[in-house]
């Protein structure tokens, strides 16, 4: 009976729009232009990506500024055998990277032949896309850093 | 059913309201919720700190694609360290919303709530999220108006009301939107012919009869006795809270004036030691997405005798200008519809009645107020009675 029961497949789908507003927009603008935007908070401490509202005092963020395009790995997991899903082709890091003039790090890739590679501490620039659209994968991912810009 | 024991005392202290319209392009969902959120807080004189608990609702995740919007949404909402929740019940979720909300402060559990309920309908299609296929069944891919349609075509057959008793609950609403600068729709040119010369959708339903998609957040500030004793300021008072819900997909049902409706209603009404709502209600403002359900509530909730919805309407009761029961003074669901938030616009509106504050649309002397929501098809019942007194 139970091999009797019928099943079949539902997908669903729907193009939904993302409305981003000024602050989040505002950083992926950043990209666009290759420029890395962290927000400004009232205490002075600077957050990179921004959230719109403050994650402490809920008070909304009003001021990107301008911030450097290399920093310190804070954290990090090999990726060696990356899935067809996964955003690299070849093998990366994971890695939170804390860019210079920002107090809080952001999620991405390190690309580096392999896990020996990897410190915590170690300095890492931007590698910057050719084409980019104001989108998170402007940045193509981060590699040691060289001192010559992305 | 329901009980008022040993209930804390509730009222409603802010609301907050963005003005609704087709399409909020310049913030995204976080800066839609924070507007209402903050015009609450401000009309409380509240600031975040003075928040216990935050309670959202939204339209069902398919509307807008939005699975978690608690996860999404706390900062912008002040959470952090405190307890969000998110109330789910398709259309009335903005009604269940606020009495989650009040229940919590009912409860004695928090002495002050932020509620809040948001639809972004730009960036999404509400159509084609209420018109999901299924295996094994044919969809007919008719959105809300297609499924209501013959329950409103019974509604005419049992109570012989007239074809355009619908078009005139579609002006009245437009009209009233005019005092309201919230309101999404506002055509100061629409006239009854206008309304019904406009296309016919879902039969009897004609374009001007229907719901509009709107962006937009509503908010309200929740608190206990103690709160709303030392609040200056204008206070409404919660005097009745009632849900209810039935199945949704049996053939059986009385599609026209669902139990859970009259139930709902029934117990709201006893909760506030009402017996005549006609008489003792003073502004209404009912969840009526498609012009018919106006009569088709008024007969259901208790307003009106079975068969007499219609006559009220047509006598011009429920209108603003001399009408003595006026619903939906703020224009209603008819004319600004943010899925989520609709429901408890219907609270917010209610209660902005009997504080006095509903400005050009407010009903002189309001002191008790009724606000209502449905949702699913016609599953979920979420009512309050507001009133300017201390039940």
């Amino acid at each position: 009976m139970s091999d009797d029961v019928l099943r079949a497949p539902l997908v669903l789908e729907y193009p939904f729009t993302r409305t981003t507003g000024p602050v989040i927009g505002g950083f992926l603008t950043g990209l666009r232009e290759a420029m890395m935007l962290g927000a400004k908070r009232s205490d002075g401490t600077v957050m990179c990506p921004p959230l719109e509202y403050d994650p402490l005092t809920a008070e909304p963020i009003t001021e990107l500024i301008e911030i450097g395009q290399a920093g310190e790995v804070t954290t990090w997991s090999w990726a060696g055998d990356p899935r067809p899903q996964q955003p690299f082709e070849q093998p990366f890091a994971w890695a939170m990277v804390k860019l210079d003039g920002a107090d809080t790090p952001m999620l991405h890739g390190v690309l580096v032949d392999d896990a020996d590679a990897m410190s915590t501490g170690m300095r890492v620039q931007i590698q910057w896309r050719e084409e980019r659209t104001g989108h998170i994968a402007d940045i193509a991912g981060f590699v040691p850093e060289t001192g010559d810009a992305g | 059913m329901g009980s008022t024991g040993s209930k804390e005392r509730a009222a409603v202290i802010g609301v907050g309201q963005t003005k609704y319209s087709s399409t909020r392009g310049d913030v995204s969902m976080a800066g839609l919720v924070r507007e209402a959120a903050y015009r609450a807080l401000e009309m409380a004189g509240r600031s975040w700190d003075d928040i216990d608990a935050v309670v959202i609702g939204k339209a069902p995740d398919f509307f807008e694609g939005v699975m978690m919007p608690e996860i999404y949404l706390a900062e912008a909402l002040g959470c952090v360290g405190k307890p969000i929740l998110r109330v789910h019940t398709a259309g009335s979720v903005g009604g269940s919303t606020a009495l989650v909300a009040t229940s919590l402060v009912q409860a004695g559990i928090h002495g002050t709530v932020l509620t809040l309920g948001f639809e972004k309908q730009s960036e999404s299609n509400a159509m084609w999220a209420l018109s999901l296929p299924s295996p094994f069944t044919t969809s007919i891919n008719a959105g809300a108006g297609g499924y209501f349609s013959p329950i409103i075509r019974r509604y005419m057959e049992v109570t012989q009301a007239p074809e355009l008793i619908g078009a005139m609950v579609a002006l009245k609403d437009r009209q009233h939107a005019l005092r309201n600068p919230y309101a999404h729709v506002q055509d100061p040119d629409l006239t009854f012919d206008k309304v019904v010369e406009s296309p016919m959708l879902w039969d009897p339903i004609r374009f001007s009869e229907t719901c509009p998609s709107s962006d937009g957040a509503c908010a309200l500030v929740l608190t206990n006795e103690a709160g709303g004793d030392a609040h200056d300021g204008p206070v409404a008072w919660v005097h009745g809270t009632a849900m209810r819900s039935e199945a949704n997909n049996y053939g059986g049902r009385n599609v026209v004036s669902p139990q859970a409706s009259e139930d709902c209603a029934a117990d709201v009404f006893a909760q506030a030691g009402i017996t005549n709502p006609r008489k003792e209600i003073d502004a209404v403002e009912m969840y009526v997405p498609f012009s018919w359900y106006e009569p088709m509530w008024l007969e259901s909730l208790g307003f009106a005798e079975k068969g007499e919805g219609w006559k009220m309407v047509e006598s011009g009761a429920t209108h603003m200008d001399g009408g003595d029961l006026p619903v939906n003074c703020s224009g209603g669901v008819l004319s600004s519809n943010p899925i989520g938030a609709s429901g408890m616009i219907r609270f917010a509106e209610a209660a902005l009645q009997v504080m006095g504050e509903a400005g050009e649309h407010q009903v002189d002397g309001a002191r008790r107020s009724f606000g209502h929501a449905y949702g699913g098809g016609a599953q979920y019942y979420a009512m309050w009675v507001v009133g300017a007194d201390k039940p």
